[in-house]
C-alpha cells in the first residue's frame, strides 16, 4: 500500500497517529475542469483544445487543462482568457448536459456502495467501508475501480482520494489532479498532512488560516498537533471537527440525503450593460426575487428574511436586510417590502451594474404555525398561488407569469444579456423537444 | 334469463378491500360494496367467485380470499381464458420505451446520424442511435470509431490481419486502421420517428 505515497526523506519524521491502515474507508470523487470535460466528451472535435464555458456571464466558470496550462483560469474576464489564449474556445453553458452527466455520475458510485453523498454538481463523497468483502477487493481496488467505471462510461476523468475522513480523502483527491489517485491509510496520515499547506485543508478559510499562521502553524500537520482543548478554545466546534477528521476520526457523516438549501437562497444578475433606469433596475431586482423564490417552492421552503443589494458601475455595493414578520413562499408577498428597499438604496441618476435577491432564515414548509391574528384562510390562498404560478411556469416556461414590475423589462429580452447565445444542445432541438423539454440523454456531436 | 354478473369490477372491489383492511369482507359489507339493497342479493355472486376459486367458505360459514385475490402482483397466468381481465393487472409486466431500448442508462448516448456508409443495415442519415461507452465490441457490432483522426461509423471484425470496419454500402470498401484507431462506443439501437 505504501508503493502509492512514497514520501522521501520524511520517513524519520513524525510518529504515526495510528498503525492500523483503513479502520474507515471513505471516498471523495471530483470531476476533473468537469463543465468543459463534458463538453469535451460530447463534442470529440474540442478535445484537445483550449475550452471555457461562461460565455453567457462574460466570466470563466470552467477551464480546460488545455486552457489552464496558456493561465485561463476560472473567474477572469473573457476578454482577459482571450488576450492570453486567442485561439480559446468558449461555450454557453450547457447546465442540462452538465447535471446529467453529474446523476451518471452518482449512479456509478452508486454501484459501489449505497452511501453516497452528493457534495456538488461535479464532487461527491462515498463510504466503502466494509465492501472488500462484497467485491473481494481492497479498497484502494475498489476506489480504482469506480475511477475507471467513470473514465469509460461518461469518457471524463475524476480524481479521487481514499483515507478515513471526508476531510482528508478531499485534501487527497486535490493532492493529484487530473486523473489522480490518491490513498492515504491511516498510518500514513501524519506524513500527508506535513505536506499540506493549512490553506489546503476544508473549513479553514483566510480568515482562519491567517489567524493559525499568527500562532506560528504552516501545515496540516502544524494543526493536529495541537492540544484538542487549544483548537477547541480557538476555532471552536468546526475547528475541533476538523481537529478529528484529520486525525483519521470520521465526525462528519456522509450525508446521503438529496441536496436542499440549508442556509440562504441568492438570485443576481448583471444587466448586459450598467443603467440608470430607475424602473428598469426595480424590474431586475423584482424578477431576482421571483427567480429565487421559484427555487424556494421547488424544494418546498419558506424564508423569513429578505436582503436585497444593488451594486453601482464602479462596483460598489449597497444593501439592506431585512427580517419578515410572517415567512414568505411567493414573491408577491414581499414585492413592497422589497420595492421600499429599492427605495432606500436607489441613487438617481447614478449607473448600476447588478441588483441581488438573498433569502435567508430558510425553513421547510412542510409545517406551518399560523400566528394569533392570521388569517388561516389568505395564507392558504397564497400558497395555492404559488403552486399556480409554477404549474403555469412549468408548462410554459419560466417567467411566463410574473409581477407587473417586469414589464419594464426589455421586451422579450426575458432576463437576457445579449450574449445569451443557446448552447449547442438548445440549438439542436429533436422532432419533438422544445426549449423546455428534451429527452434526459446527452447527444453526442459526432459527424457520422 | 339469468342476470349478468360484472366479475371484473367486483374483482378489483374485493382487492381494494383485502389491501384496506386485510381480510374478507361479510356478506353485508359486500353488499354495501356491491351497491345491492339486501345481503340475499351477493349469494349469486359470492357463489359465482367460490367456483372461479377466487373464494372459498370455511368450516364457520364465513368467507376467506384465495391466492388468486390476495397474491400481491395478480399472475396473469391465473385468469381463465375469455375471462374479462382488468387492464390495470395487465400494467403491472410492461417495459418503458426507454428500458426497452436502454440497458445501460448511465453509459448511453443519443447520435444523429448523418453519413449513408450504414445504408444497407438499416441505419439512414437523420436517424438516432443509442450509443453505449465503455463495452468491449464483437465482431459484428455497429461502433462509433475514431479511425486515423476520423470519425465513422462501421461494422466491427477482426482476421489475422487484426481490427477492420466494414460498411453496409457498396460504394465504400472495408477500411483497416494505418496509425490509430479508438471506439468511441457501441450502438444498441435506431430510432426514426416519421412525422
Amino acid at each position: 500500500m505504501s508503493k502509492n505515497l512514497s514520501f522521501p526523506g520524511l520517513s524519520s519524521g513524525p510518529a504515526p497517529l495510528m498503525l492500523s491502515s483503513f479502520p474507515r474507508a471513505i471516498l471523495h470523487v471530483d470531476g476533473d475542469a468537469f463543465f468543459t470535460s463534458v463538453e469535451q466528451a460530447l463534442h470529440p472535435k474540442l478535445r484537445g483544445r483550449p475550452v471555457v464555458t461562461g460565455k453567457e456571464r462574460g466570466i470563466i466558470a470552467c477551464a480546460s487543462y488545455e486552457a489552464k496550462a496558456r493561465g485561463v483560469k476560472r473567474g477572469i474576464s473573457l476578454w482577459d482568457a482571450r488576450k492570453m489564449c486567442p485561439d480559446l474556445v468558449v461555450l454557453p453553458s450547457d447546465y442540462e448536459s452538465y447535471s446529467l452527466f453529474s446523476k451518471r455520475m452518482f449512479e456509478i458510485m452508486r454501484r459501489f456502495t449505497p452511501e453516497v453523498e452528493e457534495y456538488s454538481i461535479d464532487e461527491g463523497f462515498a463510504d466503502i467501508t466494509g465492501m472488500r468483502g462484497v467485491f473481494r477487493r481492497s479498497y484502494e481496488e475498489i476506489a480504482q475501480a469506480m475511477q475507471a467505471a467513470i473514465h469509460h462510461e461518461l469518457d471524463l476523468t475524476v480524481s479521487v482520494g481514499l483515507s478515513l475522513s471526508k476531510s482528508l480523502s478531499k485534501i487527497a483527491s486535490d493532492f493529484r489532479k487530473p486523473r489522480g489517485f490518491t490513498p492515504v491509510a491511516g498510518r500514513h496520515i501524519h506524513i500527508f498532512l506535513g505536506r499540506i499547506p493549512l490553506a489546503d485543508v476544508w473549513g479553514l478559510g483566510p480568515n482562519r488560516v491567517n489567524l493559525l499562521q499568527e500562532f506560528g502553524l504552516r501545515t496540516a500537520w502544524d494543526y493536529v498537533c495541537l492540544p484538542l482543548e487549544w483548537v477547541d478554545k480557538l476555532l471552536h466546534k468546526p475547528g475541533a471537527e476538523i481537529w478529528h477528521e484529520l486525525r483519521g476520526t470520521a465526525v462528519l457523516p456522509v450525508n446521503t440525503q438529496a441536496w436542499h438549501p440549508k442556509a440562504s437562497i441568492s438570485k443576481s444578475k448583471t444587466f448586459s450593460s450598467p443603467s440608470a433606469d430607475r424602473k428598469f433596475i426595480r424590474a431586475k431586482l423584482i424578477r431576482n426575487l421571483e427567480s429565487a423564490f421559484i427555487k424556494l417552492r421547488r424544494h418546498s421552503l419558506r424564508a423569513g428574511e429578505l436582503s436585497v443589494a444593488l451594486r453601482l458601475k464602479d462596483y460598489r455595493e449597497s444593501g439592506l436586510c431585512a427580517r419578515l414578520a410572517r415567512a414568505a413562499t411567493t414573491a408577491s408577498e414581499v414585492s413592497s417590502i422589497a420595492a421600499g428597499m429599492f427605495q432606500q438604496l436607489y441613487i438617481p441618476g447614478a449607473c448600476y451594474r447588478a441588483t441581488t435577491v438573498v433569502l435567508g432564515r430558510i425553513e421547510s414548509d412542510m409545517t406551518r404555525q399560523y400566528e394569533l391574528f392570521e388569517d388561516p384562510g389568505k395564507t392558504e390562498r397564497i400558497r395555492r398561488m404559488g403552486s399556480a404560478i409554477d404549474d403555469i411556469n412549468r408548462m410554459c416556461g419560466k417567467h411566463t407569469i410574473f409581477l407587473g414590475s417586469g414589464l419594464h423589462l426589455k421586451a422579450g429580452a426575458g432576463g437576457d444579456n445579449g450574449r445569451n447565445e443557446p448552447c449547442w444542445r438548445q440549438g439542436h432541438l429533436l422532432e419533438g423537444e422544445t426549449r423546455r423539454k428534451r429527452i434526459g440523454i446527452p447527444r453526442l456531436e459526432i459527424v457520422v | 334469463m339469468p342476470r349478468k354478473i360484472d366479475v371484473a369490477s367486483k374483482l378489483s372491489l374485493l382487492r381494494a378491500f383485502f389491501h384496506r383492511e386485510g381480510r374478507a369482507p361479510s356478506y353485508s359489507e359486500m353488499a354495501e360494496m356491491f351497491g345491492y339493497a339486501s345481503k340475499n342479493a351477493v349469494y349469486g355472486p359470492v357463489n359465482y367467485l367460490v367456483k372461479m376459486g377466487y373464494l372459498r367458505s370455511c368450516v364457520n360459514g364465513r368467507l376467506a380470499f384465495t391466492r388468486k385475490i390476495t397474491a400481491a402482483i395478480p399472475a396473469l397466468g391465473s385468469v381463465q381464458a375469455g375471462f374479462p381481465s382488468p387492464a390495470e393487472e395487465e400494467l403491472l409486466d410492461t417495459v418503458s420505451l426507454d428500458e426497452y431500448l436502454v440497458s445501460r442508462p448511465e453509459a448511453t448516448y443519443l447520435l444523429t446520424v448523418s453519413g449513408d456508409s450504414m445504408q444497407d443495415a438499416g441505419i439512414h442519415s437523420g436517424d438516432l442511435v443509442l450509443v453505449e461507452k465503455g463495452g468491449t465490441p464483437k465482431p459484428g457490432d455497429i461502433v462509433i470509431a475514431q479511425i486515423d483522426g476520423e470519425w465513422t461509423m462501421k461494422y466491427y471484425g477482426k482476421d489475422r490481419q487484426g481490427v477492420y470496419l466494414d460498411p453496409a454500402n457498396s460504394k465504400y470498401a472495408r477500411i483497416r486502421p494505418q496509425k490509430s484507431l479508438s471506439i468511441g462506443g457501441i450502438v444498441r439501437a435506431v430510432i426514426r420517428k416519421y412525422s
